[in-house]
C-alpha cells in the first residue's frame, strides 16, 4: 500500500529504531510542541477530542480513562502493556523492535498529560530483542534530555523502567501485569478498585497498550481533527492490523479505521495464498469469535465488527482457509488457553483443560454423540463465570465455529478421522 | 447501614461487607470454597455465585459489597445452573476416593454436590495426577489431587499467620499447594489449615483413617490448655479423643487452636496418666483408698479440729468440681484453709478484666512480661489481626525479653527482672507525674532503664490511647498496683487487661469459692511447716513444680503427716503423699471452664474416664459418708451469672493502689527470667513431642560467646545455694545479662532457683533435652 | 550463591523506585548466568531479596521462563500459535524431534539442546517461528529445521 504511515513509520524509513535518524525524522517534536504549548489537562483534553480508543483489546476511550485519575495529589504511573500474546497479534513488537522512540516519546507526552513522574514499560518476557531495544532507546532519551529532571526546561520530569515479563499471557491482563511487575505471580487482582484508582503499588495507574501510546505523538503533531478525519465517529484513527494465516503478505497494516476486511486481506495482505479460498476469518485476535467470507464486507471499526458478531480485539487477523480442519483450529486455541489459565478461577482452570482434552479426542477421531453438547454446555459454564476475561476469551473462537461449523464437528465424531487429512500446509508457499 | 434484598427479605449491615456475609446474617447459606471472612475476598472458586438484579452476569457474593438498594436471588435457573457448573469442574480432577478419605461426610464438596451438584459425571478424560498423602508437617497431610485451589490454607498462613510455609507452585490447571522443598510447616499454627480445607485435601494425620463421620459424634467443647480456652470439637472414638478441631462461635471467634491444642489432646491417654489409686505407694482398688482416706480425715479432724485440714486446688478442674470441693471443705470438714496453686503471684481484680474485643477494638496493647505467642498462642492471631487492620496500633511490651517478632513488631523495653512494676510506673510518670493516683505509687529507687525516649512513647499511650488493653503475665505482683493506678489516671477512657497465667481455669476455680490470691496458698503452706496444718489435700496442684518458693514445699512435705493428692499425672515429690486418686480429665466430664476473658464456657464429655479415674464429686460423696455428714455433692451449681450472660459479673475497680517496693540496679552478671511456654506447661503430649524445644533455656550470643557456648550446650544455673542443670540454646532475640528458663517444666522446675540474679556456667557434659 | 549475585541482587534492588520489583529481573540475570534455577539458587535469591523461599518458589514457578530444570545450551521454542500450526508448525516440531532424538520438552542427552513448545510468539508475520535462547528465527518451514539447530546464538 502506498499510503502514508504514522505508527509504522519504520516501514519505509529505514533504521528510525536509530535515535539520529528517528530525530532527522522530526521525531520528538510532538513532545516539544507538547511540552511548549499545552497545559496537562490540554493534552487529555485533545486524546479526548482525538476520540483514541485503547489498542490493548478492550477499545475504551484513552482521554476518559486518563480523566478517572482521583486528583488526590499522590504520585501517579503510567505503565505501558507490551505483553502482547495474544495469538494473531504481533503489532507492538514491531513496534518496540522496530521504533521504540515512537513510544517513548508517546510515553513522555502521555505521562506529562497526566502527570505521573514515573512510568513503566512491561515487556513481554519472549521479547528479548524487544526489550534490548526499549532499553537502549531509554538511556539514549536520558542522554538527550527527553527524561530525567526538567524535560526540556519545562520542569516536567519522568523516569522511564523497562520491566521483563517471564511467560505468561495473563499479564497482559492489566491487573495481572501489575501484580507481576510488583514481583508476584501473574494472579488478576480483585476489581474495584481499577488502577486507576489503586494500581501499582496502590497507587493511582493509567495501564496502556504500546499502540495505543504511539498514537499520542502524531495526534499531537497534526491534532485531533487529522485523527477524528479517519474512520467512524465512535472509531476514529488510524488501527494496526496484524495479518497472518493464508494470506500472500502476511503482516503488521496501519488501516484508517472501517476499512472493510476484505480490502485489508486482498489490498494490504496481498490476497489469498494461490487456490485458497477464505474459510473463516478471526477478526481480533484469538479471543474472539470467528467472521465467515460471506462477512469480509465488515467494516473493521470496534462497533461494525460488533454488530457482525465478533470484535475488533486487539486487531490480530487470522485468516484460514479452506483447507483447515476447523477441530484443530479450536483445539489450538483452546489449548492456549488451557496452558495460560492463571489456575485461580475454577471454571477457567478446569474448564479450558476440560474443552481442551475433548477437541484433542473428537479431532483424533475418537470423539462420541455427545461431545459437542458437552463442548458447548462447558463453554456456557465458563461464559460470564469467571474472575477475569480470558476465561470468557476461551471460548469465543470454540463457540463460534461449533455454531459455523457444527458439521465439520459432526463428521469428526461419525466418521471417527479428520475429514481435512492430516496436512494442513503447503511447502510449496515459502 | 446500607439496606438490601435478600430472597425477599430486607436486611440492613454495615458498608462494605460483602453479599456472602449478609446472607449469612440472615440465615441463608450461600455456598462458599475459597471465601473466608477473616481472610477476605479472593474469588477464586466461583461457588458463591448469585444473581443480583441489574447487573448483567452473576455476581460473586464473596467478592462483591452490598450497595443500597441492592436485590439479590442466591437462586434460581441461572445460579444453579452456575454452581452446578463449578462443581462439576471442581469434580473433573478430583478423584473419586470419598470412601477412604476421612473428609468423607464432613466434606463440602460431598455436600455441595449433593445439594447444588451434576447428577452424574459427564467426564471421560484423563484425571491430572498429583501428589497423595505428602506430608506438610508431621500433623498434617496433603492430597494434591482432592484440592480445589481455594488458597485458604495458603492465605491463611501467608497473610493471617505471617509465617508463609505453604505456597502455591505451578499454574494453572497444574497448579498444587506444597511446601518449600518438602522443609515442613513448623508454625504452631498450621493445624489449621485441617479445619480450613473444605475438602479432604488437608488431613490431620493422627486422625488419619481413625474414624468414619457415621461411628464418631463431635462435642462441643473447650481447649483446656491454656487460658485462652479456645472452642473446640473433640470427637471420641472407643474411649479415646481421636481428634480436636476448631470450633468457630459467629461473631465472636474464628475457630483458630493452635498446634498444642489441636493435637495435645492425647495427654488424657499418656502413659503416665494414672488411672489407678495409690496408697502409701502402692496401686490400690478404688474404693479401698477412698475409704482410707477418709478415715484418715475424720481422725485427723477429730484429733486436731476442721482447720488442721487444708484443701489446695488446681491443674485442670472444671469450675463445679471447684464448687463440689468448697462446699466440702467448708461445709462437711468445717475448715478455712483453702488455696488455689498457681505459679505466678500477680493477682487480676475482676474489675480490670477484659475481653478479647478489648484487643479487636485497642489502639494501643501494652505486654506486661507476656509473649502471647508462646503462652496463649491464639491471643498472638488476635493481635495480629488487630495490627493488620489497624496498622499503626501502638503495641509495646515490658519484660526482660524481647516479645515482638517478625508476624507482630512489638516495641519492647527491656528490663531488669522483677522491675516491670517500676518500669510501667516510671512511663506513667512522666506523663502524668502530679496524679495523685501516681503519687500512691511512691516510685522509688533507679531501675536502671533510662532510655527516655521510649519511655515517654509508652507513657504517651498508656495515658493517652483511646482503648487501652494490656496482657499480664503475672510474674511480678506489683503490676497489680501499677494496673490500677494506671486505670485511675484514665478515667473514663478504656482500660482492660487480659492475664495470661494458668491454670486455665483459675477464674472458675476462683468462681467455685478458693481464693485465687496466692497469699492464702502461702499462709498455708507456712501454717504447714509450721506443724499446723495435719492433712493437706492437693486437688491436681503439683506445688513442687508449680509455687514460687520451692523449698518451702520442700519443708512441707517433709512436715505435714497426711499429704493427699489428686492429679491426672503423679507430682514431684510424691513419695510424701499417703494417697494418690487418679482424676478425670475435661474431655470426661461436663462442666465449665472460664477463661482469661472471664467468660464461662461449657465443656461437653466425649468420652468415658478411664480405669478408676473418677470426677471429684465421687470421692467428696464417699468421705462425706466417713466423716457421717450427710452430703451430696451434685451439678446443682452454676457459675453464670443471671446478668452478665456468659461473663463473670463485673465489678469495680479497687480503689486502693498499694505503693511499689523501691527497686535498685541488679549487682550480677546475668539474672533468670520466666515465663509460660504452653508446648511446655507441664501436661504431656505423645504426638507433640516433636515441637518440644530441644533445648529449653535462652540466652544472647553475646553470653554464649562469654561462656563458651556454641549453639547449644549445657548449663548450671544457681542462686540461692540450689542450682539447675539445663540445656540451652542462642537466642538473636534475648537481651545480654538474661537467661530465660520457661515455668513450671517438670525436668526443670525454675521456682527451685526462683528468678534474679543468678550464677551461669557451662557445663563440660552434652545432654539431650 | 555466587558471590556477584549478592551485587545483582543490590543493583535489582535499585533498578526499579520499589524494591518489590526486584524479584523478576535477578532471577532473569541468574537464570542468565547458571542456565537454570534450581531450588537452591531459588533460596538463595529469595535470602538476597528479604523474601521467604516460599514466595520466591511460588513466583518462579509460575512463568515459565524460569527453569526449574537444567536446559541445554541452546534452548529451542517451537511457536505453537494458530498461525504457525497453519504454516507447519506441527511438523517442524516433529522433524526437531527426530534430529535431537528428543521429545517436546526435553534436552539432549549431551546437554546441548532444550527443545520446548511456545505460544504465540507474536511473530506470527514470520511464520512458522522458532526461537533460540529468545531470539526469533523464521520462517523456519520443517524441512529447514537442520539450518535452525546450525543458527549461531548471540548470549
Ligand atoms: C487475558 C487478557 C490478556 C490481555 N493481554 C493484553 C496484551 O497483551 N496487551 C495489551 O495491551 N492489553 C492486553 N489486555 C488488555 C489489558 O487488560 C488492558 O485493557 C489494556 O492494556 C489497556 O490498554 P488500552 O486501553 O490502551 O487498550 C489483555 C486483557 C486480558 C483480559
Ligand atoms: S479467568 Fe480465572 S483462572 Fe482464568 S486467567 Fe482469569 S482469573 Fe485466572
Ligand atoms: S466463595 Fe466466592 S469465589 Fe469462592
Amino acid at each position: 500500500m502506498t499510503q502514508a504511515r504514522y505508527l509504522l513509520r519504520n516501514q519505509e524509513i529505514e533504521d528510525i529504531d536509530q535515535f539520529e535518524v528517528y530525530r532527522a525524522h522530526g521525531g520528538y517534536d510532538a513532545l516539544k510542541k507538547a511540552l511548549a504549548e499545552f497545559e496537562p489537562e490540554a493534552v487529555v483534553d485533545l486524546v479526548k477530542r482525538s476520540g483514541l480508543r485503547g489498542r490493548g483489546g478492550a477499545g475504551f476511550p484513552t482521554g476518559v480513562k486518563w480523566g478517572f485519575l482521583p486528583k488526590d495529589g499522590r504520585p501517579r504511573y503510567l505503565v505501558v502493556n507490551s505483553d502482547e500474546a495474544e495469538p494473531g497479534t504481533f503489532k507492538d513488537r514491531e513496534l518496540i523492535e522496530r521504533n521504540p522512540h515512537q513510544l517513548i516519546e508517546g510515553m513522555i507526552i502521555s505521562s506529562f498529560a497526566i502527570q505521573a513522574r514515573q512510568a513503566y514499560i512491561y515487556c513481554r518476557g519472549e521479547f528479548l530483542r524487544g526489550y534490548e531495544q526499549l532499553s537502549r532507546a531509554v538511556q539514549e532519551a536520558y542522554a538527550a534530555g527527553f527524561l530525567g529532571d526538567n524535560i526540556l526546561d519545562s520542569g516536567f520530569a519522568l523516569d522511564i523502567f523497562v520491566y521483563r515479563g517471564a511467560g505468561a499471557y495473563i499479564c497482559g491482563e492489566e491487573s495481572a501485569l501489575l501484580e507481576s511487575l510488583e514481583g508476584r505471580r501473574g494472579n488478576p487482582r480483585l476489581k474495584p478498585p481499577f488502577p486507576a484508582v489503586a494500581g501499582l503499588y496502590g497507587m493511582p495507574t493509567i495501564v496502556n497498550n504500546v499502540e495505543t501510546i504511539a498514537n499520542v505523538p502524531p495526534i499531537v503533531t497534526l491534532g485531533a481533527e487529522w485523527y477524528t478525519s479517519m474512520g467512524t465517529e465512535k472509531s476514529p484513527g488510524l488501527k494496526i492490523m496484524s495479518v497472518s494465516g493464508k494470506v500472500n503478505r502476511p503482516g503488521n497494516y496501519e488501516i484508517p479505521l472501517a476499512t472493510p476486511l476484505r480490502a485489508l486481506i486482498d489490498d494490504y495482505a496481498g490476497g489469498m495464498q494461490p487456490g485458497r479460498s477464505v474459510k473463516c476469518v478471526i477478526p481480533g485476535g484469538s479471543s474472539v469469535p470467528l467472521l465467515m467470507p460471506d462477512q469480509l464486507d465488515t467494516p473493521l471499526d470496534y462497533e461494525s465488527v460488533l454488530q457482525a458478531g465478533s470484535m475488533l480485539g486487539s486487531g490480530g487477523c487470522i485468516v484460514l482457509d479452506d483447507t483447515v480442519c476447523i477441530v484443530k483450529a479450536s483445539h489450538r486455541l483452546v489449548k492456549f488457553y488451557r496452558e495460560e489459565s492463571c489456575g485461580k478461577c475454577t471454571p477457567c482452570r478446569e474448564g479450558t483443560y476440560w474443552m481442551a482434552d475433548v477437541l484433542e479426542r473428537v479431532e483424533a477421531g475418537m470423539g462420541d454423540e455427545g461431545d459437542l453438547a458437552i463442548l458447548m454446555d462447558v463453554a456456557d459454564n465458563i461464559n460470564g463465570k469467571c474472575f477475569c476475561p480470558l476465561g470468557d476469551a476461551s471460548i469465543g473462537f470454540l463457540v463460534s465455529a461449533i455454531r459455523h461449523f457444527r458439521d465439520e464437528f459432526e463428521a469428526h465424531v461419525r466418521e471417527h478421522s479428520c475429514p481435512m487429512g492430516e496436512k494442513v500446509y503447503d511447502t510449496a508457499n515459502y | 447501614m446500607i439496606r438490601l434484598t435478600i430472597d425477599g427479605q430486607e436486611i440492613s449491615v454495615p458498608e462494605g461487607m460483602m453479599i456472602a456475609d449478609a446472607a449469612a446474617r440472615l440465615g441463608i447459606e450461600v455456598p462458599v470454597y475459597c471465601y473466608h471472612e477473616a481472610l477476605g475476598p479472593l474469588g477464586a472458586c466461583r461457588m458463591c455465585l448469585v444473581q443480583v438484579e441489574k447487573m448483567p452476569k452473576l455476581a460473586t457474593a464473596c467478592t462483591t459489597a452490598v450497595a443500597e438498594g441492592m436485590v439479590v436471588h442466591t437462586q434460581g435457573a441461572a445460579v444453579d445452573k452456575g454452581r452446578k457448573g463449578v462443581l462439576e469442574f471442581l469434580l473433573i480432577n478430583h478423584p473419586l476416593d470419598c470412601p477412604v478419605c476421612d473428609k468423607g461426610g464432613e466434606c463440602f464438596l460431598q455436600d455441595y454436590t449433593f445439594r447444588y451438584g451434576p447428577p452424574a459425571g459427564r467426564f471421560e478424560e484423563p484425571k491430572i495426577q498429583k501428589v497423595k498423602d505428602g506430608p506438610i508437617n508431621e500433623f498434617v497431610l496433603i492430597d494434591q489431587e482432592r484440592c480445589v485451589l481455594c488458597q485458604r490454607c495458603v492465605r491463611f498462613m501467608e497473610e493471617y499467620v505471617g509465617e508463609p510455609q505453604l505456597l502455591l507452585e505451578g499454574r494453572g490447571v497444574e497448579t498444587v499447594v506444597s511446601t518449600v522443598e518438602h522443609r515442613p510447616a513448623q508454625s504452631q499454627f498450621a493445624g489449621n489449615v485441617v479445619d480450613l480445607c473444605p475438602v479432604g485435601a488437608l488431613l490431620a494425620t493422627p486422625y488419619h483413617h481413625k474414624a468414619r463421620p457415621w461411628n464418631i459424634e463431635r462435642q462441643e467443647s473447650v481447649c483446656p490448655l491454656c487460658p485462652v480456652g479456645c472452642t473446640t470439637l473433640n470427637t471420641g472414638r472407643d474411649g479415646r479423643i481421636v481428634r480436636v478441631e476448631g470450633r468457630p462461635v459467629l461473631d465472636r471467634n474464628w475457630g483458630w487452636l493452635c498446634d498444642r491444642g489441636r493435637f495435645g489432646f492425647d495427654f488424657a491417654v499418656s502413659p503416665d496418666r494414672l488411672t489407678v489409686s495409690r496408697l502409701q505407694g502402692h496401686d490400690e482398688a478404688a474404693a479401698r483408698a477412698t475409704r482410707q482416706v477418709g478415715q484418715w480425715l475424720e481422725q485427723v479432724v477429730g484429733q486436731y479440729g476442721p482447720d488442721s485440714v487444708a484443701f489446695v486446688i488446681g491443674g485442670l478442674h472444671t469450675s463445679e468440681e471447684a464448687h463440689q470441693l468448697y462446699r466440702f471443705a467448708t461445709e462437711v470438714v468445717g475448715t478455712s484453709r483453702l488455696a488455689m496453686s498457681r505459679q505466678v503471684q500477680g493477682y487480676l481484680p475482676r474489675g480490670l478484666n477484659g475481653t478479647f474485643e478489648d484487643i479487636a477494638a485497642a489502639d494501643a496493647v501494652v505486654l506486661v512480661g507476656t509473649d502471647p505467642y508462646e503462652a496463649v498462642p491464639v491471643v498472638h492471631l488476635k493481635l495480629r489481626e488487630r495490627w493488620r487492620q489497624q496498622r499503626d496500633l501502638k503495641l509495646f511490651g515490658v519484660a526482660p525479653r524481647t516479645l515482638g517478632r517478625e508476624t507482630l513488631p512489638v516495641d519492647t523495653l527491656i528490663t531488669h527482672v522483677g522491675h516491670e512494676a517500676h518500669v510501667l510506673a516510671q512511663a506513667l510518670a512522666r506523663v502524668v507525674p502530679d496524679h495523685p493516683a501516681v503519687a500512691q505509687l511512691a516510685i522509688q529507687g533507679d531501675s536502671g532503664f533510662d532510655d527516655a525516649a521510649t519511655l515517654a512513647q509508652l507513657g504517651q499511650a498508656l495515658v493517652n490511647s483511646e482503648h487501652l488493653t494490656l496482657l499480664w503475665d503475672g510474674v511480678e505482683p506489683e503490676v497489680e498496683s501499677v494496673l490500677i493506678a494506671l486505670a485511675t489516671v484514665r478515667g473514663a477512657k478504656v482500660t482492660r487487661v487480659l492475664p495470661t497465667w494458668g491454670p486455665s481455669n483459675w477464674r472458675g476455680l476462683e468462681r467455685g469459692g478458693f481464693p485465687a490470691r496466692l497469699e492464702a496458698l502461702t499462709q498455708i503452706l507456712k501454717d504447714a511447716r509450721d506443724g499446723k496444718v495435719q492433712m493437706l489435700v492437693l486437688w491436681g496442684a503439683d506445688l513442687l513444680r508449680e509455687y514460687p518458693d520451692a523449698q518451702l514445699v520442700q519443708e512441707v512435705y517433709q512436715t505435714v503427716p497426711y499429704i493427699i493428692g489428686e492429679g491426672l499425672f503423679l507430682p514431684l515429690g510424691s513419695e510424701s503423699m499417703r494417697a494418690f486418686l487418679p482424676e478425670a480429665s475435661p474431655g470426661e466430664m461436663a462442666g465449665t471452664y472460664i477463661n482469661m476473658e472471664a467468660r464461662v464456657q461449657t465443656l461437653t464429655p466425649s468420652v468415658q474416664p478411664p480405669g478408676q479415674a473418677r470426677p471429684t464429686r465421687s470421692y467428696l460423696n464417699a468421705w462425706a459418708h466417713s466423716l457421717k455428714k450427710s452430703f451430696v455433692a451434685e451439678d446443682d451449681w452454676d457459675p453464670f451469672d443471671d446478668e452478665s450472660g456468659d461473663l463473670l459479673p463485673v465489678e469495680a475497680i479497687p480503689a486502693t493502689i498499694a505503693p511499689l517496693s523501691p527497686v535498685s540496679q541488679p549487682s550480677g552478671e546475668m539474672e533468670l527470667a520466666t515465663g509460660v511456654l504452653v508446648m511446655e506447661n507441664g501436661i504431656p503430649s505423645e504426638l507433640l513431642r516433636s515441637r518440644k524445644p530441644q533445648a529449653l533455656a535462652r540466652l544472647s550470643p553475646v553470653d554464649a560467646q562469654r561462656l563458651g557456648l556454641s549453639a547449644q550446650g549445657m548449663v548450671r544455673v544457681a542462686r540461692n545455694g540450689e542450682e539447675l542443670r539445663v540445656a540451652v540454646t542462642v537466642d538473636q532475640a534475648m537481651t545480654p545479662g538474661r537467661i530465660y528458663i520457661p515455668l513450671g517444666v517438670p525436668s526443670c522446675p525454675v521456682n527451685k532457683i526462683g528468678t534474679g540474679v543468678v550464677e551461669v556456667a557451662r557445663l563440660e557434659e552434652v545432654h539431650s533435652a | 550463591m555466587k558471590p556477584e549475585w549478592r551485587e545483582w541482587a543490590a543493583e535489582a534492588r535499585t533498578e526499579f523506585p520499589q524494591a518489590h520489583s526486584a524479584l523478576l529481573p535477578l532471577l532473569h540475570r541468574v537464570q542468565r548466568a547458571e542456565g537454570w534455577l534450581s531450588g537452591e539458587t531459588l533460596a538463595d535469591i529469595a535470602e538476597l531479596l528479604d523474601l521467604s523461599p516460599q514466595y520466591v518458589q511460588s513466583v518462579a514457578s509460575f512463568y515459565s521462563l524460569y527453569f526449574k530444570e537444567p536446559v541445554g545450551k541452546k534452548v529451542v521454542h517451537v511457536c505453537m500459535g494458530l498461525s504457525c500450526m497453519l504454516a507447519g508448525s506441527d511438523e517442524l516440531m516433529h522433524q526437531l524431534e527426530e534430529k535431537l532424538g528428543v521429545s517436546q520438552g526435553q534436552t539432549t542427552a549431551d546437554g546441548e539442546y532444550t527443545l520446548l513448545e511456545g505460544e504465540c510468539l507474536a511473530a506470527c508475520d514470520l511464520a512458522p517461528v522458532a526461537q533460540v535462547n529468545l531470539r526469533y528465527h523464521g520462517p523456519v518451514p520443517p524441512e529447514k529445521a537442520d539450518t535452525l539447530l546450525r543458527e549461531e546464538v548471540s548470549p
